[in-house]
């Protein structure tokens, strides 16, 4: 039996919003796949495009980035620049030919731990497929 | 017609007048130099300044020297310094305004116009009038270039050796100065990103064995960092060559810094390299062209910071270094900044 | 068997591993990075270490084991180039990895019948362009075919495994050979006068601020010391990959005294820190330290500082100004 294939996927979910999303989804006994291995930053805003190339340097098979939703940040404005600045990643790693399901991002409020579980079980769906992550991880 | 004389004429009386510290500007190069930066600081030396098509180099990349000179002396002299800029020069001006790395009274503009032409890609040329090497560079009459070779002189059409940034550039005249010298005529611009048009209609998989392969020929020699403007941090993020320790630094300082890329010039560290200093250039990069001109190996480094420009003005309707008074790119956000992409 | 032969890029030419088709095209200049990539490679695993439940900390020796190589189309001043770097690379410890490339690799050469670039100055240096030092066969080309000679017993070992492909020279195809010599040295456009003035004279200015007149407009990049085919300079650093069980390697990787942190300490003074000294470090360094260690320039004369250079700093204007600065 072929073993299939289990994307490791660094999520950099903000403490506010999402990362209680998260707990609700495990205080709740959600199942969702183990695939995700979260850090919790502040805010989605202190995520520096530094932290996305660096995971999928350090071999992640995806990155997704979650926050609050825009309005709702914690901080006011982060999740703001986070949208701004992510997009250009975002296009930028798409253009150098980096499959686009590999780096994704989230609005995911405290309440919605139904939402964070389908999140990552669609992000597991959508990577298996696609494999390994080889062209940007380092030897 | 940019006259020499006049520019001459005005350097000249600035030094005498002590208006500006010192000038930067153009001088004839050696064999196979077309021009190279020259600092004039006394009024006789004024000479040497040229204005030509060969004038390729931003200029306002020298006043991170200027700065970390002033940062290093007790009694730093506080007048400013005297440059050349060309329309790309001039919206470089105006980022490092906005980023308040220096101030208006800082520097004394002459700017000039590039009138209907441009600068010229070295190599163009080279190729152009091969086997008879370029040695030197004039602006002709009537849209053409002329080139003294080893073999004569040639005149040959501008549209055939200038720059394609030139070709590309929205702003051949300078946005911001002090006096300019030239006429203000607008070049017709019908498609700024034609570098990166046929790039992007390229399959994903095409794209990626595109870039594998330019990647895996960089040096990380870091000239493309180095002859940046915009780059001018003490501290690069990635790989520094200058780390910015003192005597007062503590130990647990420096054993936190973190190693983002790794020094040998694999494929993948060069190309974490390269995005790194793109997405810190989103919105600041005017286009000025010289990090592909210094790239030893031919990186193809437009097409890469071109992107990024691009979507600054697709996706937020972002336009570089027009405007000194409006904030940098990522430190703003409009409420309607699309959100398509995200779950 | 790699060969390494000259291929033509948008921005140069390069040493790159493909089949030798045909001859080497005319319009070869010389290849922007200098063969010592091939020899002293910018990346060298030393070793890779790995710590293991049983046997704690193992390490892996890495030294190169590769077939061999021949690499076509070397200009005399690169040959010389790498007999300078087996003279840093051997004395009281011969570099083990160095050897290793160096030994498996044969070096053919083109003599140049015209200056590969506007700024050669090799006969300046006590070069020349059919200059033998550092190769093991030496190619000119007659027009129509090569004038070929064997220099090393490697080099005659290479000709003698075709021997059908070559027949003896005759007299006039000597003369030809000699002609199109002298010729090639007559061609050279630019000279550094009296480059033996330079060492004594150098030692003199250590203090001088001619230097900072002359480094105005370096942008403090690597492209000087990157491309120049002795520059040697190397950084040593672990690379870790996992911290528990601790996995990485050690690596040697190109580095170069035109970047400020050379030599920074970690107390944080810099002894040269600013581009003047640094400047003033390369070409001390080739001009007057080099020749009291073992009496040869180091530098050959190639012109790739003076052609790459950002922003036109010309090593012969440089030092010619030097070797007249206060007379």
């Amino acid at each position: 039996m072929a073993e299939e294939f289990e994307p490791k996927i660094m999520a950099f979910i903000c403490k506010w919003c999402t990362s209680a999303g998260a707990d609700l989804a495990g205080v709740s006994r959600l199942e969702y796949p183990s695939n995700v291995i979260p850090i919790q930053v502040m805010c989605s805003g202190s995520v520096s495009p530094l932290y996305v190339f660096s995971a999928l340097s350090q071999g992640a098979d995806g990155v997704l980035v979650s926050g609050c939703h825009p309005g709702d940040c914690h901080y006011m404005k982060g999740n703001y620049y986070a949208r701004r600045r992510l997009a250009l990643v975002k296009k930028l790693l798409e253009y150098i030919g980096l499959e686009p399901e590999r780096f994704q991002m989230s609005w995911v409020s405290a309440t919605e731990g139904v939402k964070f579980t389908q999140i990552i079980k669609d992000l597991v769906k959508e990577l298996q497929p696609l494999g390994p992550q080889t062209k940007l991880r380092r030897n | 017609m940019v006259s020499e004389d006049k520019l001459r004429e005005e350097v000249k009386k600035l030094l005498q007048e002590g208006k500006i510290k010192y000038f930067i500007g153009y001088e004839n190069g050696g064999p196979g130099w077309l021009a190279r930066p020259a600092f004039i600081q006394q009024p006789e030396a004024v000479s040497r300044l040229i204005w030509s098509p060969g004038c390729v180099h931003n200029l306002t990349r020298f006043l991170q020297d200027e700065k970390r000179r002033r940062a290093r002396e007790k009694n730093p002299d506080l007048r400013p310094v005297g440059l050349i800029v060309k329309g790309c020069d001039s919206r470089a001006i105006n980022v490092l305004l906005q980023e308040k790395y220096i101030e208006r009274k800082d520097v004394y503009l002459i700017g000039v116009s590039c009138e209907l032409l441009g600068v010229v890609d070295e190599a163009k040329i080279t190729r152009r009038l091969y086997p008879a090497k370029p040695l030197q560079v004039r602006f002709g009459a009537k849209e053409t270039i002329l080139v003294l070779t080893d073999q004569g002189e040639r005149e040959i059409a501008a549209s055939e050796v200038l720059a394609d940034r030139c070709l590309e550039c929205p702003a051949n005249f300078p946005l911001v100065a002090d006096i300019v010298l030239g006429e203000k005529i607008n070049r017709p611009n019908p498609q700024p990103y034609q570098s990166i048009a046929s790039f992007e209609a390229k399959s994903l998989e095409e794209r990626w064995a595109f870039w594998q392969e330019q990647f895996s020929r960089c040096l990380r020699c870091y000239a493309c960092r180095s002859v940046c403007p915009m780059c001018y941090c003490d501290e690069c993020v990635a790989d520094s060559i200058v780390y910015a320790v003192s005597a007062d630094t503590t130990a647990e300082e420096k054993a936190q810094k973190v190693k983002w890329v790794e020094r040998n010039p694999e494929p993948q560290e060069n190309i974490f390299y390269h995005l790194v200093r793109a997405i810190h250039l989103a919105g600041r990069c005017v286009d000025c062209g010289e990090c592909e001109r210094v790239c030893p190996v031919g990186l193809p480094l437009r097409l890469l910071n071109k992107k990024l420009e691009k979507e600054a003005k697709a996706l937020f309707g972002y336009e570089v270094g027009l405007d000194a008074n409006s904030p940098p790119l990522i430190s703003c956000f409009r409420d309607n900044d699309p959100q398509d992409f995200i779950r | 068997m790699k060969v390494f032969f000259p291929k033509k890029e948008a921005f140069g030419w390069t040493l790159t591993e493909a089949a030798a088709d045909g001859a080497i095209p005319s319009d070869y200049s010389y290849a922007v990075v200098p063969p010592k990539k091939l020899i002293f490679p910018q990346e060298e695993i030393f070793f890779e270490f790995q710590q293991t439940a049983d046997e704690g900390l193992q390490l892996r020796e890495t030294l190169p084991e590769l077939p061999p190589q021949v690499i076509v189309g070397v200009r005399p001043c690169d040959g010389r180039a790498v007999a300078a770097l087996d003279q840093v690379f051997s004395g009281s410890f011969e570099d083990p990895y160095y050897w290793r490339r160096r030994r498996a690799t044969i070096l053919v050469g083109l003599a140049c019948n015209t200056p590969p670039s506007n700024n050669c100055f090799c006969s300046s240096l006590e070069g020349s362009p059919s200059s033998e030092e550092g190769l093991d066969v030496l190619l000119t080309d007659l027009g129509d075919r090569y004038y070929v000679r064997g220099l090393t017993e490697k080099g005659k070992e290479l000709i003698r495994a075709q021997s059908s492909l070559f027949s003896d020279p005759t007299e006039e195809e000597k003369k030809l050979r000699n002609k199109i010599s002298q010729e090639g040295a007559q061609k050279i456009k630019r000279h550094l006068e009296a480059a033996r003035e330079l060492p004594p004279k150098l030692k003199t200015m250590f203090d001088s601020p001619f230097w900072e007149e002359a480094a105005l407009s370096c942008i403090r990049c690597g492209i000087c010391t990157y491309l120049c085919p002795t520059c040697h300079c190397f950084d040593i650093n672990d690379e870790t990959r996992a911290l528990a069980p601790l996995k990485g390697r050690r690596v040697r990787t190109w580095d170069t005294c035109q970047f400020p942190d050379f030599t920074m300490h970690s107390s944080g003074h810099n002894p040269r820190p600013n581009k003047a000294a640094r400047l003033r470090q390369r070409l001390l360094h080739k001009f007057l330290y080099f020749v009291e260690l073992y009496d040869r320039f180091q530098c050959v004369g190639c012109g790739r500082c003076l052609d790459l250079c950002p922003v036109g700093i010309d090593i012969i204007e440089v030092l010619s100004k030097a070797r007249n600065h206060g007379a």
